[in-house]
């Protein structure tokens, strides 16, 4: 990851500003949308996940410039969602759902440097997730 | 800078291969998997994956475990895997052979004793270094649910016999390991330095490497070690080039030139003796030198045992490829030394000593080469057989190690050597087992190497003399008999096997193996049917045992046992099931027959070009396998094809081909079948002649009543000369069907009987003997037409030229006067015998996959070509009057 692409993807996020819970609750709508099996993982009210997604995300794209941060974060998150029952390939689902929601709250703001940006910062976040529950034991 | 990353990780981060993970996990856990194998380019990261899954095994309970092949663990077998052995391997029983089966069973007990019943994951790295033991263990373990196993191979090469055949039954889970992708990378360059890297940077890195992991790791550490990855203010920078070069291995050099003489040191000492335990290495090297190492990347330190190792396989081939000979020796005696001192346990450790002081070319004990040739020997690996026992001083090579050491020149091919050595072997005092197979083992390279089997005899008859207690002098009396039906003497193998009451479950598989080509030679085949399927059922019930034919050899005599009945059809149906069999377990002997067998099994069907085709197979197996009798078999069948195709000149080549080797007792009087034909198509017929009645003199006098039967019937074919009389006393004495038909239609040609002749036509038919059966019909086109019959020979002249038409292209005097049809080509021919039989288009089509477009336009060629238009115009011209 660039300099420039982190503050791409900080910037980014920072406009999304009041839209907020828009992009969160579009970004459950494409992940249903391309996954209806998915839905069955979560057992709490969608506007209470909603939430906690948001809240979550800012404080990862936050810590995303310092990587000691990052990982406390996404790894315990990571830790979490194989209790949940998440696998390597949904992973894939969720980083499409995510530029999908970005894409089309941001609009035209969202161009292809910053859709590039989210690529590989989704990637990392998807790794070190992935690398928590191993790293904790199964 | 480097303390920065290595606060940062403790590992170099592994990206992209979570899904991997996955697929491990579930096989791990599946209970219907016994193993994994990772393929992939080297670098792309297999053994990481595989350490990576290993570790996982290991934080979910499971004891772990981890081997590699390498030159130095090949020099002797089981060396890759001297940890899992047990002590006290125990030695050979008394009939000099080392129970392996016995020795793998006692290794999975200890393995399961020692992790209470957990399953013990294995790691193998470079599978395809591996020993053939080894493998042949870990096979074992593996099929036991003992172990799973985690095995990587390299692109392009080949996956272990052992391994692949549990991967074809679906028991092996496998991974095709890529490249990382550019996201990927960036990932990968992200987490191992810990913050972003300037845009050009990444891109350079993505140009030099492509996503290869091993590139990325070499050239990252590379740099960081250089100083040209700088950080700056949070941001990492490339200061400089990266080193230019294309080659992974470039790279990898390096790095290792530019170690200091310390770290250098320790690295050797790893690329040849590792895995070495942190607490030796730590008394060795200066303080600092290992954390700097496994800063750099070079050598990683397992946590869980504490055992110290190279990174990655290309870093111990580089190292090892520099280091000059001689320090590299006295490295390995070194550290020899160092643990005969500091282990009582006469176990593994007794191996890895050997193994070091074999790889620095020092003197071994002869009782722990022996053990490696017995473990050799087990899995068939015939060259390593040969090192070790030929590494053995001449006065300290027993009775048992020249055993090996002959058996192993004899399937090498060195028959003159084998000889030498099995000879001096039966002076050497011994246990009277050994001597037996010595005597069997040498009787054999005598009659199938060295083509002398009144040499054979000779040693087997010396053996007699003095081997006498009952079952072993019985085995000898089978062989004895062995010798006699494969040099030519049927009649006398079954009076010397009249002697054998009924033998253990040994003498009976060598009964069976002598026994069943002998009755099925003087013409008792429902006999060598029945011996040649026990002889095979008790040779599996046996096991692998030293100095005895390959259990594929039943199979052979079953398929002889079969054609010699007449059941062409099975016959063929069996040679091909086994055929595959054999290929893949490599028994060149079984492979030669196999072939041979399939080009007679064609011959007597009529189908002559296939004939040809795999009997020039069989004698090109026999020429590189050094099997001079075999050979001479296979290449009178090729010269028997040709002749029946009308070239001359091929037919003679193969002859002169032929007269370089020295006459094959077994079978021999039918190989002159040849060389009648080849003088037939040269316009010699009168030599023809003679050469079929000389060699049914010969078949006569010796018992080959088969044989007999089929060289008297040419005669009556090519000349119309008379041995009906004779044709007719052997179809008495004979329970084959082909012989009765034989004969009856030699008594049909000589009494011009035209409802006879058809009559014969219609028993060569049904059993598969298109060539014989179309000779007969035209024979009684010709018959019917004298007697005025002309409607009636009409038909059979129809009848005549389709079935000529399907013996592809065969020419033969009995076929002078069929009008000539265009032959059917091999396809053709296939599919028109089974639309005769009333088959479908799609179910044809089906059975021999193909679509139905493709039969129905083979059909309609053949129907051209045979001037029909109709299956039931087919099924007319080829109906069986019976």
């Amino acid at each position: 990851m660039t300099p420039e692409q982190l503050a791409l993807v900080q910037s980014s996020y920072q406009r999304l500003g009041a839209r907020l819970p828009a992009m969160a609750s579009r970004f459950y709508q494409e992940l249903f949308s391309r996954d209806p099996a998915l839905r069955e993982l979560f057992t709490t009210d969608m506007a209470e996940q909603q939430v906690r997604f948001a809240l979550k995300l800012t404080e990862i794209v936050q810590a995303m410039p310092r990587l000691d941060e990052l990982l406390a974060h996404t790894r315990a998150l990571g830790a979490r969602h194989v209790g949940y029952g998440v696998h390597a390939a949904d992973y894939q689902t969720v980083g499409a759902a995510l530029l999908g929601a970005l894409a089309a709250v941001l609009g035209d703001d969202f161009d292809a440097p910053t859709h590039e940006a989210w690529t590989i910062a989704y990637n990392l976040m998807a790794e070190t997730m992935l690398e928590g529950p191993r790293r904790l034991g199964p | 800078m480097l303390t920065a990353v290595a606060t940062t990780l403790r590992r170099w981060p592994i990206v992209g291969r979570r899904s991997e993970l996955e697929v491990f996990e579930k096989a791990l856990c599946s209970g219907e998997h016994t193993g994994l194998v990772i393929h992939g380019r080297p670098g792309v990261g297999k053994t990481r994956l595989a350490d990576e899954c290993r570790q996982w095994a290991a934080a979910s309970g499971h004891p772990t475990e981890r081997v590699v092949g390498s030159r130095t663990t090949a020099l002797l077998p089981l060396g890759a895997v001297v940890a899992l052995l047990a002590a006290g391997l125990g030695g050979p029983g008394r009939d000099g052979q080392l129970d392996t089966v016995a020795l793998f069973e006692q290794t999975r007990r200890a393995l399961s004793e020692r992790h209470q019943g957990r399953r013990l994951v294995i790691v193998a790295d470079d599978a395809a270094l591996l020993d053939a033991a080894s493998l042949a263990l870990l096979g074992y373990l593996a099929a036991q649910e003992t172990i799973f196993l985690i095995a990587t191979v390299r692109t392009g090469e080949p996956v272990p016999d052992l391994l692949a055949g549990v991967w074809r039954d679906g028991r092996m889970e496998r991974i095709d390991l890529e490249d990382l992708s550019r996201t990927h990378l960036d990932t990968l360059l992200h987490l191992a330095l810990g913050g972003p890297i300037e845009a050009g940077a990444g891109h350079e890195f993505w140009e030099a490497t492509r996503g290869n992991p091993l590139y990325v790791h070499e050239l990252v550490l590379g740099a960081l070690g250089s100083g040209a990855l700088v950080e700056r203010s949070g941001v990492w920078h490339l200061e400089d080039r990266l080193p230019s070069t294309a080659r992974l291995l470039d790279l990898v050099e390096q790095r290792i030139a530019g170690l200091s003489p310390q770290a250098r040191s320790v690295v050797e000492l790893l690329a040849l003796c590792q895995p070495l335990e942190l607490g030796y290495l730590e008394t060795v090297a200066p303080a600092g030198v290992l954390e700097s190492l496994e800063q750099a990347g070079l050598v990683t330190i397992a946590v869980a045992d504490d055992e110290v190792r190279l990174a990655h396989p290309l870093h111990g081939s580089v190292v090892r490829a520099a280091m000059p000979r001689l320090r590299a020796r006295t490295i390995l005696l070194a550290q020899a030394d160092r643990l005969a001192a500091a282990s009582s346990d006469p176990g593994p450790a007794t191996l890895r000593i050997a193994l070091w002081r074999l790889d620095a070319g020092g003197r071994l004990d002869p009782a722990v080469l022996m053990r490696g040739a017995h473990l050799a020997r087990y899995a068939h690996d015939f060259r390593v057989v040969r090192r070790l026992t030929e590494a053995i001083p001449g006065d300290q090579l027993d009775t048992v190690g020249a055993l090996l050491l002959g058996e192993a020149l004899y399937e090498l091919g060195d028959f003159e050597a084998a000889e030498r050595v099995l000879a001096r072997g039966q002076q050497l005092p011994g246990s009277e087992p050994v001597a037996l197979r010595l005597a069997v083992t040498r009787a054999k390279n005598a009659q199938w190497g060295l083509c002398q089997p009144k040499a054979a005899l000779a040693i087997n008859a010396a053996a007699r003399a003095v081997i006498t207690s009952p079952p072993l002098a019985e085995e000898l009396v089978a062989d004895e008999a062995s010798v006699l039906t494969f040099s030519g003497y049927p009649d006398q193998a079954l009076a010397v096997l009249e002697r054998i009451a009924g033998g253990d479950r040994r003498t009976r598989v060598v009964w069976a193996i002598a026994g069943s080509p002998a009755l099925a030679l003087v013409g008792r085949t429902a006999e060598a049917i029945r011996a040649a399927e026990t002889g095979f059922a008790d040779h599996i019930a046996l096991g692998d045992e030293l100095a005895i034919a390959h259990p594929a050899m039943h199979v052979v005599n079953q398929v002889f046992a079969l054609t010699e009945a007449g059941q062409l059809a099975e016959a063929e149906q069996l040679v091909r099931a086994g055929a595959d069999t054999v290929a893949s377990h490599r028994v060149p002997i079984a492979q030669i027959f196999f072939a041979a067998n399939l080009g007679r099994v064609a011959i007597l069907q009529g189908r002559i070009a296939t004939a040809r085709r795999y009997y020039a197979e069989a004698a090109g197996l026999a020429e590189a396998n050094r099997f001079a009798g075999p050979r001479w078999l296979a290449l009178s069948g090729l010269a028997l094809a040709c002749a029946t195709l009308g070239d001359a000149a091929a037919a003679a080549q193969a002859l002169d081909e032929r007269g370089a080797g020295p006459p094959f007792g077994f079978r021999e009087p039918e190989g002159y079948l040849a060389d009648a034909w080849t003088a037939l198509v040269s316009r010699r017929p009168a030599e023809a002649e003679r050469h079929l009645r000389d060699a049914a003199a010969q078949a006569a006098s010796t018992g080959h009543r088969t044989a007999e039967s089929w060289l008297l019937h040419d005669l009556v074919r090519i000349s119309a000369g008379d041995a009906s009389a004779r044709l007719r006393e052997l179809a008495a004495a004979c329970d084959s069907p082909l012989v009765s038909a034989r004969a009856r239609h030699a008594v049909a040609l000589l009494t011009r009987d035209a409802r006879e002749l058809a009559a014969a036509a219609d028993d060569f038919e049904a059993l598969g003997a298109m060539l014989l059966a179309a000779e007969a019909t035209a024979g009684a086109a010709e018959a019917f037409s004298q007697a005025g019959d002309r409607r009636a020979a009409a038909a059979a002249q129809r009848r005549s030229s389709v079935l000529a038409a399907i013996c592809e292209g065969a020419v033969t005097p009995g076929l002078l006067h069929v009008a000539a049809a265009v032959p059917l080509s091999g396809r053709e021919r296939e599919i028109v015998l089974l639309a005769a039989q009333g088959m479908a288009s799609k179910d044809i089509a089906e059975r021999l996959y193909l679509s139905v477009r493709t039969v129905d336009n083979h059909l309609q060629h053949a129907y051209a070509k045979l001037g029909v238009n109709s299956r039931a115009g087919l099924a007319q011209a080829l109906r069986s009057g019976s």
